[in-house]
């Protein structure tokens, strides 16, 4: 049962080390602020951890871990969470409380909270920014976690380039076990814990809580089928907790200020707060924004909206909505609804340049490069979307390519074993529900609007 | 001819009187031995059980102990299916020599690792026993031995597979899942070079997004170069 890899921070990184300063974007006054801490970022980032940890003590830090320790205890601190109506940040919006049950329910010798800091999306820097600014929240959200479902260990999955979260993080845990706040005891209760930072890179797919586990148990990182939910079987076959490092940070706000001060923030459905990059002609940039924001308001954080064509929400896999729905409030069920979803938390705008079908064909080949080669729908299906999209590009489509692109992808939604699958298809398919005109217009006349493709003219009619 | 009484007695008693005179063969067993070649077993024999079924299980055990390798097998195995062999007789020479080589006390070379280069495996018997030889850390041992030779060589596979009982394929399936682990170094050849032009997938993609939002086309494929109508090709 010993799993106890030793302590290593040796990382093999491939390709350029990336390291870019994130930008904050500043948000309106009146949105609250639970994740970012503007002051907090630039005082963790210098300096050693324990003043860091002084000063996010002074700040309010660990309040919610005391509350959950010495009041609530385990079952009341998921009634908490449960009642606040927190939803997993990673894109899905599972309930976090229901998850953290089912773990506590299922009979085990032992237990593990994994944090999910991956951030798959090579364009978003929202957890690595998390973690870099507010390590503590983490941390703590990572203690309560584990007092509550009675985990020893918990593991922070981290992308291996971001050196300077890893070596935020490192610190941040040391000097909050220095102060007992995690380890073996936590604040004396007799419960502890064991923090690691786990630092993963090399594939997109590590972004999905299986095939993140796979890759702590140091194997291949292809999906499992669910349920059984990680919850009950997880990492070693035991019961793990997977959440993003949001969902984590919010944890403690929860319990220091209360379930119903959570539930007022926000969309009734998901409430609470989300941190989004929104890349648009202003700037590209981090902002924590509450859920259930229109999508208008999120884009003016990075600049105008004049000129506007397309928003793509959700990173490689997400939808691309046209302007009229610039009104979708920015929440797990309304993208849904909209052909879009959370997903990495990316938000692009794309203007009069861009043309949808080279977007969808770019994302979708990435999604198909990246696809773990599990399952026949999602190694040859999106690959196949992906080849019907080069042909619409190329002018060489058949005139069947839209009914086909439309039946593929329902198959591979309807069989696929994980979300990347059920997702690679969104570009397509939000590219035909509001673009069918832009579509039309490379397949019957063999013109790209935006003057993007190079659509061979040979089309009947076609060739003047 | 005559018989004589006594005559076959006589006969007999003078047999046993010269062989009283002679030199005798039999041993004290146990407290003398006999002078034999340290080698010699025995003579080699099948036996057979009750029923007259031959007891041989066919296990090659005595083969692969034999030390000078004469000993091969042939026939059907215990299926029926198949001719078994533990190696066909060109080989024995070969065999002959490894086991020469085995009972000089030299290392004997491992065919399966003569298509590959060596490594010197010093580093990795360090990284191997950080990790307690424990393939529930193949991922950290694969990075490690990246970190340590810069790319993961046939040979440190095929030892770490030896080591942490991993399978070779489950370890060269996981090394080949992710994109940061690598089998040959860096330039190695001009294919290695072109799949290295596009290592980092994400950086691609980045651009190709880039490319796409200013409309200079990002997906892959003959598109990407900015026309108007006035330019287009003519097809």
């Amino acid at each position: 049962m010993a799993q106890d890899p030793p302590a290593r921070s040796t990382v093999t990184v491939s390709g350029p080390r990336r390291e870019p300063m994130t930008t904050i974007l500043r948000t309106p006054a009146d949105w609250p602020s639970l994740l970012l801490d503007a002051d907090a970022a630039t005082s963790t980032r210098r300096g050693d951890p324990a003043a860091a940890l002084d000063a996010a003590v002074k700040r309010g830090a660990f309040e919610g871990l005391k509350r959950c320790v010495h009041e609530l205890g385990p079952t009341g601190t998921i009634a908490t969470i449960a009642a606040s109506g927190l939803r997993g940040r990673g894109g899905a919006g599972f309930p976090t409380g229901e998850k953290w049950r089912l773990a506590l329910r299922s009979e085990a010798a032992q237990r593990y909270v994994v944090a999910n800091g991956y951030g798959a999306d090579p364009s978003v820097a929202t957890d690595r920014t998390l973690l870099e600014t507010n390590p503590f929240a983490v941390i703590e959200g990572i203690a309560i976690a584990a007092f509550s479902i009675g985990a020893t260990e918990a593991f922070i999955a981290v992308r291996a380039e971001a050196t300077e979260a890893i070596r935020q993080l490192e610190g941040a845990i040391a000097a909050a076990e220095d102060a007992s706040y995690v380890g073996p005891s936590i604040l004396g209760s007799g419960r502890g814990v064991t923090i690691r930072v786990r630092p993963v890179q090399g594939a997109y797919m590590l972004g999905e809580e299986t095939v993140l586990l796979k890759a702590l148990e140091g194997k291949r990182g292809q999906p499992e089928q669910r349920p059984p939910h990680p919850a009950e079987r997880g990492l070693w076959g035991k019961p793990t907790v997977v959440q993003n490092v949001q969902t984590l940070a919010a944890v403690p706000w929860i319990l220091a200020n209360g379930p119903e001060a959570f539930a007022a923030v926000g969309s009734s459905a998901s409430p609470g707060t989300i941190l989004v990059q929104v890349r648009g002609p202003g700037g590209d940039g981090v902002a924590e924004v509450p859920l259930g924001t229109p999508l208008r308001d999120i884009l003016a954080l990075a600049g105008s909206e004049t000129g506007l064509k397309a928003v793509l929400v959700g990173g490689p896999s997400g939808g691309l909505l046209p302007v009229d729905l610039l009104d979708t409030p920015y929440e797990f069920d309304a993208l849904r609804e909209a052909g879009a979803h959370v997903g990495s938390g990316s938000i692009v705008a794309a203007d009069q340049r861009a043309c949808v079908v080279d977007l969808a064909r770019l994302l979708t080949r990435f999604c198909a490069d990246e696809a773990c080669g599990k399952t026949i729908p999602c190694r040859i299906g999106t690959r196949r979307i992906s080849e019907i999209g080069d042909r619409i590009a190329t002018g060489l489509p058949k005139p069947t390519d839209l009914q086909l692109l439309a039946d593929l992808s329902a198959d591979v939604v309807g069989s696929a074993l994980c979300d990347h699958e059920r997702l690679a298809t969104l570009p397509y398919t939000s590219g035909m529900r509001y673009f069918r005109g832009e579509l039309d217009e490379h397949i019957l006349r063999s013109n790209c609007p935006a003057g993007v493709c190079r659509p061979i003219a040979v089309a009947a009619g076609a060739v003047s | 001819m005559m018989r004589v009484p006594g005559l076959g007695l006589a006969k007999g008693m003078g047999l046993t009187l010269r062989r009283f005179f002679e030199p005798k063969a039999t041993i004290k067993y146990p407290e003398e031995r006999a002078d034999v070649s340290p080698k010699f077993r025995g003579r080699l024999q099948l036996l057979y059980d009750e029923f007259g079924a031959i007891k041989c299980e066919t296990c090659f055990q005595c083969a692969q102990a034999c030390p000078i390798e004469c000993i091969d097998m042939g026939g059907l195995d215990t299926k029926g299916r198949y001719h078994v062999h533990w190696g066909p007789p060109e080989t024995y020479g070969e065999r002959r020599d490894e086991s020469a080589l085995r009972r000089s006390g030299r290392p004997v070379p491992d065919p399966a690792y003569a298509h590959f280069g060596a490594i010197d495996i010093v580093p990795l018997e360090a990284i191997l026993e950080e990790f307690d030889h424990d393939p529930k850390h193949l991922l950290q041992i694969l990075e490690a031995t990246q970190a340590a030779f810069g790319y993961l060589p046939i040979a440190a596979i095929k030892l770490i597979s030896h080591r942490t009982g991993a399978w070779y394929a489950t370890i060269y399936g996981t090394a080949s899942f992710y994109r940061h682990l690598r089998f040959e170094p860096p330039g190695a050849d001009a294919q290695t070079a072109a799949l290295d032009a596009r290592r980092p997938a994400e950086a691609t993609y980045l651009a190709g997004l880039a490319a796409a939002l200013a409309g200079a086309g990002g997906g892959p494929g003959p598109a990407g170069k900015k026309h108007r109508d006035g330019e287009r090709p003519q097809a």
